[in-house]
């Protein structure tokens, strides 16, 4: 406090801030500010924009993926060499009566009838839809109807003019006579995988998913939660306490491929549970999905005030009933949005299904946990391995489904944060 | 009677139980009440006839069920000891490997999975295998309803007064608890374990030296017999994921990272913030496998196109900068929302008196805020690099399969992640030494990461003392 404090040095003549010099140099300051700030207005711009970049791409490539070309075709029902009563369809074994038919060639028939050498254009998998409208409306086998049934990929792209020119060609042909149009591809939303674009759906993937979230949220939900509990209301400070801590926040950040190797190696390798299920891959995503509701959990219940535990117990609650009955309800909307934006993060997973096989082939959609299946982003990642072309836009429209979903989700966590956050 | 309807049926019993207990507590307590404050001689409850109902459903569901986890696991064993002493079973083979078979199948046609079995032998031993499986779940049913009965009956009983039904059941919840939170550690032991053991079996296939340090990374080879020896040096994959998740990625990450935390917490209006700092962490929301397509499918050829533009030899379209530059963006908001939570950290006298100095904002940032933030960026930087390296689906999508040793960005090169998927998906052998390297990688993987988020949190959390 008492050091000499040094003198003006009287030589020196005061800073003369008006003078060009000086007036230079803050010149120089300023737009030195200026530059600073313009790059980290930049950095957002650059980071927003690859955002846009991203998601303006996928739209433009996947709108047209809920889109397909379809050929109105005149199909003679009673000329056709089918034996088909449309009484049988409407009895107990109608698939029976179904299967027994050629739809097969009948299709190509009619295909050669209406469209002569252009019958190639006609999607390989188009007698399905033949036989799915026989089935919805057996009535259609006592007349002359017209169908529209999908064209193939090539000329899907040449009517969305991504094809080759031969297809393109074709489409200006058939265009010319009006037997082709674009119409909603509602078999999108509800067929599963397949080998021909024009007849994939995300149906089956989707309804995979939903089982394996359900495993994951029945099971790292509660298990979350009341470790959360634990942790952050009875644990006594020791050194298993500690090691559970430590563990929960290193597995927050392991990497999600080591748990699919652990679902490998103890759950297909060592309890011998069912390859592909939505069993195994639940239970894999609950494994890291967990301690992310832990933490959440922790810091909702760490957010209640200690006077609503003090007043409970102060009126005679034992410690259990603070805990469930004050502190819970209380800490829940924080442990919801935490549990939410876990499930999100799982929902979006895909290393560690891959790991457990969860990548087969799976052309029709689980009955049960138990069952082959596949979820909607390793669907994603099957179909961008698709060589075929048409695949592409129907990647690309999966991806517009898993994403929406994804905003729906944090849109909920969101939601409950603002309405039900409590400021204390 | 299958499980689920046991199982039901318990749950039923537990309700039942539950209402019964609890009904016999509250006439209890009323009758206490009734008995007025005067006449002491009746105690009043000492448990709410909530926790008496409680106590009660604990002993009907938890030793039935107990049986009934035990039960599913004996059975099997039980079943087929029966099945071995029917006369049916008397001309099976001794040997052990044809036995296992032909009783394998006739338990598949037995339990509904075929209709017919291929061997006559195991088609004579589905009716016995059918009578055994009967037998024994009816059994173990009725002994389950039994302990049921018997848990319950005993609770029942137990319903007076003085009885501490909740001190009980509040033990049963804090075991719950307990149990709950062991998980994470026996998780966490679980992967350790299954890492260590696998590769332990990798390494009595391998010298371990031969697989950190050998330069030469080719496991189809060493899988279609060429022999495992320096097969399996992982150092190309090592530089691949350094390359791709430390370099290229970071050069894209850090600044920014860094600029848009600087901008948000320093520059931007309070409402603008409130809309950019979103859609930042939008960036992160994204799932994996989206920015692997849109690396795979936008970006790589595009890299590709601009390579082949400025002249590089040897330019890929699975190059290393298409799969870093998309993980770099993906990084973003980790490494900015890391740096917003150091700057924001740091007291506001250092920017007071830096800004009373007549420093500019730019200035009082470039030289006071960053230098005394520092550490909890780089713990940032170093969670962020973490995270880019145990990335799986990006690199799976976008990089390529070729084990290079290159500094060429638009070269393509492999990193660890990509090999553990391209190892254990396709034809599993499961005892091959090419998919227990998947392992012996998964290994070296996890310890990297979790040193790199232990030394990460070190240095922030040193660095948190020195200002508080």
């Amino acid at each position: 406090m008492t050091a000499p404090v040094p003198s003006p040095q009287p030589d020196r003549a005061p800073t003369d801030w008006k003078g060009a010099a000086m007036q230079k140099r803050i010149a120089a300051r300023y737009s030195a500010e200026r530059r600073f700030r313009t790059l980290g207005l930049t950095a957002i711009v650059m980071s927003a924009g690859f955002l846009a970049y991203l998601l303006i791409s996928m739209l433009h490539d996947g709108l047209a993926g809920f889109t397909r070309t379809e050929i109105a075709m005149r199909i003679d029902f009673p000329t056709a060499p089918i034996v088909l009563d449309p009484a049988s369809l409407r009895s107990a074994n109608a698939d029976a009566a179904l299967a027994s038919v050629n739809w097969q060639s009948l299709t190509d028939q009619a295909a050669q009838e209406n469209l002569g050498k252009d019958s190639i254009w006609l999607a390989p998998s188009a007698w399905v839809a033949v036989r799915d409208a026989v089935k919805h409306d057996p009535s259609v086998l006592q007349k002359v109807a017209t169908l529209n049934l999908p064209a193939s990929a090539e000329l899907d792209l040449a009517a969305k003019s991504d094809g080759s020119d031969e297809a393109e060609a074709a489409y200006a042909r058939l265009d010319k006579t009006g037997l082709v149009h674009r119409a909603v591809n509602w078999s999108f939303l509800t067929a599963s995988d397949g080998t021909d674009p024009t007849q994939v759906g995300i149906w089956g993937a989707f309804k995979g998913s939903l089982l394996t979230m359900t495993v994951t949220l029945l099971l790292s939900f509660p298990i979350g939660v009341l470790a959360a509990l634990y942790l952050e209301e009875y644990a006594p400070r020791n050194r298993w306490t500690d090691m559970i801590e430590v563990s929960i926040n290193n597995l927050a950040a392991v990497p999600s491929i080591i748990f699919g190797l652990l679902g490998l190696a103890v759950f297909l390798n060592t309890l011998h549970l069912p390859r592909s299920a939505a069993l195994v891959g639940g239970l894999t995503l609950a494994l890291m999905t967990m301690p992310v509701i832990v933490i959440a959990g922790r810091n909702a219940i760490k957010a209640v005030p200690p006077s609503i535990r003090d007043a409970a117990l102060g009126i005679g609650a034992s410690p259990v009933q603070v805990v469930f009955h004050h502190v819970l309800p209380l800490a829940l909307p924080g442990i919801m949005t935490g549990t939410i934006i876990g499930m999100a993060r799982a929902l979006g997973e895909t290393a560690p299904l891959l790991m457990i096989g969860m990548r087969a082939f799976i052309a029709s959609p689980p009955g049960g946990i138990t069952d082959p299946a596949t979820v909607l982003p390793v669907q994603i990642f099957l179909w961008s391995d698709e060589v075929s072309k048409g695949f592409v836009e129907k990647t690309s429209a999966a991806i517009i489904v898993l994403l929406a979903f994804l905003l729906g989700m944090n849109s909920i966590a969101i939601y409950l944060r603002n309405k039900f956050e409590r400021r204390w | 009677m299958n499980a689920v309807s046991i199982f039901t049926l318990i749950l039923g019993l537990g309700l039942i139980a539950w209402l019964s207990a609890r009904a016999k507590a509250m006439r209890l307590a009323s009758a206490s009440s009734e008995a007025g404050p005067a006449a002491h001689r009746r105690p009043l409850l000492h448990s709410l006839p909530g926790f008496h109902g409680w106590y009660a459903a604990l002993w009907v569901v938890a030793p039935a069920m107990l049986f009934m986890a035990v039960w599913a696991n004996v059975m099997p064993a039980l079943v087929t000891d029966r099945v071995l002493h029917d006369p049916a079973a008397a001309t099976l083979p001794l040997d052990p490997m044809s036995r296992g078979a032909i009783l394998s199948e006739a338990r598949n046609v037995a339990q509904g999975g075929a209709q017919v079995a291929f061997d006559p032998r195991a088609n004579a031993l589905v009716e016995p295998y059918r009578a055994a499986q009967r037998l024994y779940s009816l059994g173990g049913a009725i002994v389950a309803l039994m302990l049921a009965f018997a848990g319950g009956a005993y609770a029942f009983t137990r319903v007076r007064p003085d009885f501490r039904a909740r001190n009980k059941v509040e033990r049963v919840v804090m075991g719950a608890l307990l149990t709950a939170s062991l998980i994470a550690i026996i998780t966490t032991v679980g992967i350790v374990a299954s890492l260590l053991w696998e590769s332990l079996r990798f390494f009595s296939f391998v010298n371990p030296f031969d697989f950190l340090f050998g330069t030469k990374w080719s496991p189809q080879s060493a899988a279609l017999g060429y022999g495992s020896d320096n097969a399996f040096g992982a150092v190309p994959l090592f530089w691949g994921t350094i390359f791709i998740g430390a370099i290229i990625a970071m050069v894209v990450a850090i600044p920014l990272g860094l600029m848009s935390a600087v901008y948000l917490t320093q520059y931007a209006k309070p409402r603008a913030r409130a809309w950019l700092k979103p859609i930042l962490e939008v960036l992160a929301g994204v799932p994996t496998v989206v920015y692997g397509y849109f690396a795979a499918l936008t970006i790589a050829p595009n890299m590709r196109d601009f390579a082949v533009m400025l002249g590089i030899p040897n330019a890929s379209s699975e190059s290393a900068l298409a799969a870093g530059l998309v993980m770099g963006v993906m990084i973003i908001p980790f490494v900015s929302s890391m740096a917003d939570d150091s700057i924001a950290s740091v007291p506001q006298a250092m920017r007071d008196g830096s800004l009373a100095m007549g420093a500019t904002t730019s200035e009082t940032i470039r030289q006071v805020l960053v230098p005394a933030a520092l550490p909890g960026v780089v713990g940032g930087v170093l969670l962020a690099v973490s995270r880019a390296i145990g990335e799986t689906m990006i690199v799976v999508m976008a990089a390529g399969l070729a084990a290079n040793l290159t500094l060429n960005p638009f070269a393509s090169v492999t990193t660890v992640t990509t090999q553990i998927v391209q190892l254990l998906t396709g034809d599993q052998e499961f005892d091959s030494p090419k998919t227990l390297a998947a392992f012996a990688l998964g290994l070296v993987l996890f310890v990297v990461t979790l040193l790199l988020n232990i030394v990460a949190l070190r240095v922030v959390k040193r660095y948190r003392e020195a200002y508080e």
